[in-house]
């Protein structure tokens, strides 16, 4: 049953244009990230292991990410979502015998992977546009594959926040709202201690996935605290079960 | 002015109030925890506060936020039948949209005198700055109203043509990030042109960040203004032109 609901889901994307929204995210975050290449003295640093261009480049995307990733997730959620409250798909696939809470899900699991592959691809253009621009300097495969994982699993908890919002209030005021709002919470998670950037999820958590810092000695390797990002997956996924099985006891 | 008293009946029960005041006021309250969580100074007192509050705020979110209300603006129209009854109106289409746009205008005059508000209660209680915020910032914030406009009537046009609230939201989303791009690389003709772009240089007024000198001159104010208020005649203008070619659905 569950399968049916996500290849209908997949269907519903296509006159959606989830797709678009999606290559949208991509191509922001690439363009932004690509500031980097432009900087003062950037061209001069790519043979130079000393001067971390790879590091350069990784610390832009991530910027990018916090930026462009909150308010794109919310819209692809609210397209997902909004189509239900106005032509009564609650009502349609419960007497089809997939309660609200199902299809939350089926939801959930056809976008995530939409959202999965968006932010694989933003992660892969950046390092191939690194390679073309002739950064010569081992690229640094752990770290990279590190930010990518986490932003993967950063960009699902906020989805799924996200769907759950889009189908809780009718009115996508909300949803894009807390979209918006969540630029400033991952914004101003990058400038907060690690501690104190836990207490903002799943905004926050973007700024603890950050693997680079910019001091004045130039750019500098972090510590990500991986585990922290692991624990808001496991948590956002269980509340995510919890709150769509709420669903069910609605009336629709 | 029929057409504008109805857009602004049609506002009450719209909780648009909720983007009007939280989005400015979480731009002064980000730009005040990131202070005082950084440990860094207000060195040059309110000009710095000004300038941690407003400048990414004009960069992203304000453009995002006039985008939501644009969006909610029209959304009345796309439910129910709202639509046939828009198309068998008795005004010209030039009337709705200017009474579209008039409202968002407002919305954001509201969300501006919101910021303001809100960056000198947090000068005084939080940082105990002497004196008041600078009148040449009153200026600036009459400036980023008028620029507001352009994007207002650009998103007003874009949630008309979708009826999808998030949709326009995401154009406006990938505009922001175009004007961002301009503003960062100085191609500043064309960031003046993208009403998107051009909010972030009025939010940048006085700041002497980006593109800025650091002074409010009366060149820099009359080229904004000239520009927002040419910009929105021409996109008002054309969105009125698209209406009078849309049919019932």
């Amino acid at each position: 049953m569950i399968g049916r609901a996500v290849a209908n889901e997949f269907a519903k994307m296509r006159r959606l244009r989830v797709v678009p929204v999606a290559a949208a995210m991509t191509v922001g975050v690439v363009a932004l990230s690509c500031y980097a290449l432009a900087a003062p003295g950037f061209p001069e640093s790519v043979d130079d292991p000393a001067e971390r261009p790879w590091q350069w480049l990784l610390g832009s995307m991530a910027l990018a990410v916090l930026l462009v990733s909150p308010v794109l997730l919310a819209v692809l959620a609210s397209r997902q979502v909004d189509i239900e409250h106005r032509g009564g798909g609650w009502l349609l696939s419960q007497t089809s015998g997939l309660t609200p809470g199902a299809l939350c899900r089926a939801k959930f699991a056809a976008s995530g992977a939409v959202v999965v592959a968006a932010t694989l691809a933003q992660s892969g253009l950046v390092a191939a546009i690194g390679g073309l621009a002739g950064i010569t300097v081992t690229f640094p495969v752990g770290q990279w594959l590190g930010y990518t994982a986490s932003a993967v699993v950063v960009n699902l908890v906020l989805f799924a926040l996200h769907l759950w919002l889009a189908a809780r209030t009718a009115n996508q005021l909300v949803g894009l709202g807390a979209g918006v709002l969540g630029v400033f919470a991952a914004v101003s998670g990058t400038g907060m201690s690690t501690g104190v950037a836990h207490f903002l999820p799943p905004w926050g958590y973007y700024a603890l996935s950050v693997p680079v810092d910019v001091r004045e000695a130039g750019v500098v390797s972090l510590d990500p605290p991986y585990l922290s990002v692991a624990a808001l997956g496991v948590a956002g996924g269980a509340l995510f079960l919890f709150a769509t099985r709420l669903f069910d006891r609605r009336e629709v | 002015m029929g057409s504008v008293r109805a857009e602004f009946l049609k506002l009450r029960r719209s909780m648009s109030w909720v983007v009007v005041v939280l989005l400015p006021l979480t731009a002064v309250v980000a730009g005040a925890v990131n202070t005082v969580v950084a440990g860094e100074p207000l060195e040059d007192h309110w000009h710095t506060l000004w300038l941690r509050a407003v400048v990414f705020y004009g960069l992203f979110p304000l453009v995002l936020g006039v985008a939501v209300l644009a969006s909610l603006v029209w959304r009345v129209e796309h439910r129910g039948g709202n639509w046939n009854a828009l198309m068998g109106r008795q005004v010209s289409s030039l009337h709705v949209v200017v009474g579209k746009t008039a409202v968002l205008a407002a919305l954001a005059a509201a969300m501006q005198a919101v910021l303001v508000v809100g960056i000198v209660v947090v000068g005084k209680l939080v940082f105990a700055l002497p004196g008041t915020l600078p009148p040449e910032y009153f200026l600036v914030s009459a400036v980023i109203v008028l620029a507001c406009l352009p994007v207002a009537a650009f998103q007003s046009g874009l949630s008309m043509l979708m009826r999808s609230f998030a949709a326009p939201i995401a154009v406006a989303l990938l505009a922001s990030a175009a004007g961002m791009l301009l503003w960062m690389t100085r191609i500043e003709a064309l960031a003046l042109l993208l009403p998107h772009g051009l909010v972030g240089r009025a939010t940048q007024m006085g700041t002497g960040m980006l593109a800025d000198s650091g002074t409010v001159t009366a060149g820099a104010v009359t080229s904004v203004v000239v520009i927002a208020l040419g910009l929105t005649a021409v996109v008002t203008l054309g969105t009125a032109a698209v209406l009078d070619r849309r049919d019932i659905r």
